[in-house]
């Protein structure tokens, strides 16, 4: 329809033109209709609601994928609203699940996109073409403590170890390495938190959180050019 | 991933509008909160694939446009649209016969706007009550400026047509 086939005074209520509108039957009973704007309350209300639902959708959604085929064997991945939330292998899928359920009260479903962008960044890494992570990682359901060594660890540079007594000092708790060591094994995240750089004052490897044990923790370092043994 | 403090923002800044067009184009509160809930949580799902500098503002509109027109037509509204509008004339409390007739008279506007086309519906909401430019309405509506003017023109015309005084044929 040309513009300029349409009534003149219906443009100038709907401010297309500069004219002053005149009194038509039209735009009165629209207005009558439709100008009113909710009551304050109500869209108070329902924007209130709206922000409550959203918290609940986020505390509920945990996705997780599997990547197959690594040098690691099959690696679960879990992400939630917050960033990465587990991953594991040397594990089943049962094995995992469970584990991500009982530490967030949430049970994972499976769903290739969210978790896309960290496999991608895990299989470079375990292919030696990529050397650090650039992706959030949420260590919330977790103990202050046990954040506060998970995040120390995570400073390690790749190439480097640290003893467990290092880590304690690191974080001013030089006293607690026996706990320090049992927060290391209970890294929800290892591989992306490096807590296989963590070794005994020895330079034996001791335990690792991870699938497979302390050939993994070997293999691990073996990757990023650490060569204890 | 972490998107929920900015994505706050947006409801910060456009809630109230967002609801405003919904409560216009659905009129009955339940309806129009289902649907103010259902566009946001789509808009949160979809706003870290959004590109900025995005118009959230045109964004969020055609979230809840969509939203709501597929809302309509699952409800096939119109024959509910008429029952409850001769419900709501009846039982709004004692009237005198001039108030009965405003009544009749707002029902058929209504009944007229929502049996527009959704686009020329929503276009018109948009353009007078919402306050949009064309260019917003146009990416509202995922189409151009110019045919955002012409749905607006075409829903008045349809309009000034249909509500014409004096007309008795109400067309089922």
């Amino acid at each position: 329809m040309k513009n300029t086939d349409f009534d003149p005074n219906l443009a100038a209520w709907l401010g297309d033109s500069d004219a002053l509108p005149v009194p038509d039957s039209l735009p009165q009973s629209l207005d009558q209709a439709y100008a009113a704007s909710p009551p304050a309350e109500e869209a108070s209300q329902a924007i209130r609601r709206l922000r409550q639902s959203l918290e609940e959708q986020l505390v509920e959604k945990i996705y997780f994928d599997t990547l197959e085929g690594t040098s690691l064997g099959t690696v679960f991945v879990a992400v939630g609203p917050r960033g990465l939330t587990a991953l594991s292998f040397g594990v089943t899928e049962e094995d995992f699940l469970a584990q991500v359920e009982k530490r967030t009260g949430v049970r994972p479903v499976r769903a290739a996109e969210p978790t896309q962008e960290i496999e991608a960044q895990v299989s470079a890494y375990l292919a030696g073409e990529r050397t650090r992570f650039n992706f959030p990682v949420d260590l919330e359901s977790l103990t202050k403590f046990q954040r506060q060594v998970l995040e120390a660890a995570a400073e390690i540079p790749r190439g480097q170890v640290m003893t467990y007594s290092e880590l304690a000092r690191r974080i001013g708790r030089p006293l607690a390495y026996r706990a320090v060591g049992q927060a290391l094994g209970r890294n929800p995240v290892p591989l992306v938190i490096p807590c296989h750089r963590v070794i005994a004052a020895d330079g034996s490897l001791t335990g690792y959180s991870g699938g497979g044990g302390i050939k993994t923790k070997a293999r691990l370092l073996a990757l990023e050019g650490v060569h204890l043994l | 991933m972490s998107d929920k403090p900015e994505f706050d923002q947006l409801i910060e800044r456009h809630g109230e509008e967002i609801f405003a067009y919904l409560w216009r184009l659905l009129r009955f509160t339940a309806d129009a909160e289902d649907c103010f809930q259902e566009t946001f949580f789509k808009g949160f799902k979809a706003f870290p694939r959004l590109q900025p500098p995005a118009n959230y503002r045109a964004w969020l509109y055609r979230i809840a446009t969509n939203t709501a027109n597929s809302f309509l037509a699952r409800q096939a509204r119109l024959a509910k649209v008429t029952a409850d509008l001769n419900l709501e004339i009846l039982s709004d409390g004692p009237a005198t016969a001039e108030i009965v007739d405003q009544r009749i008279a707002l029902a058929r506007v209504y009944a007229a706007v929502e049996k527009l086309p959704p686009k020329q519906r929503a276009a018109l909401i948009l353009r007078k009550y919402q306050g949009l430019s064309y260019n917003e309405i146009g990416e509202s509506l995922a189409t151009s400026t110019d045919s955002a003017r012409a749905h607006v023109y075409q829903a008045l015309k349809k309009l000034r047509a249909e509500l014409a005084p004096h007309q008795n044929d109400t067309e089922g």
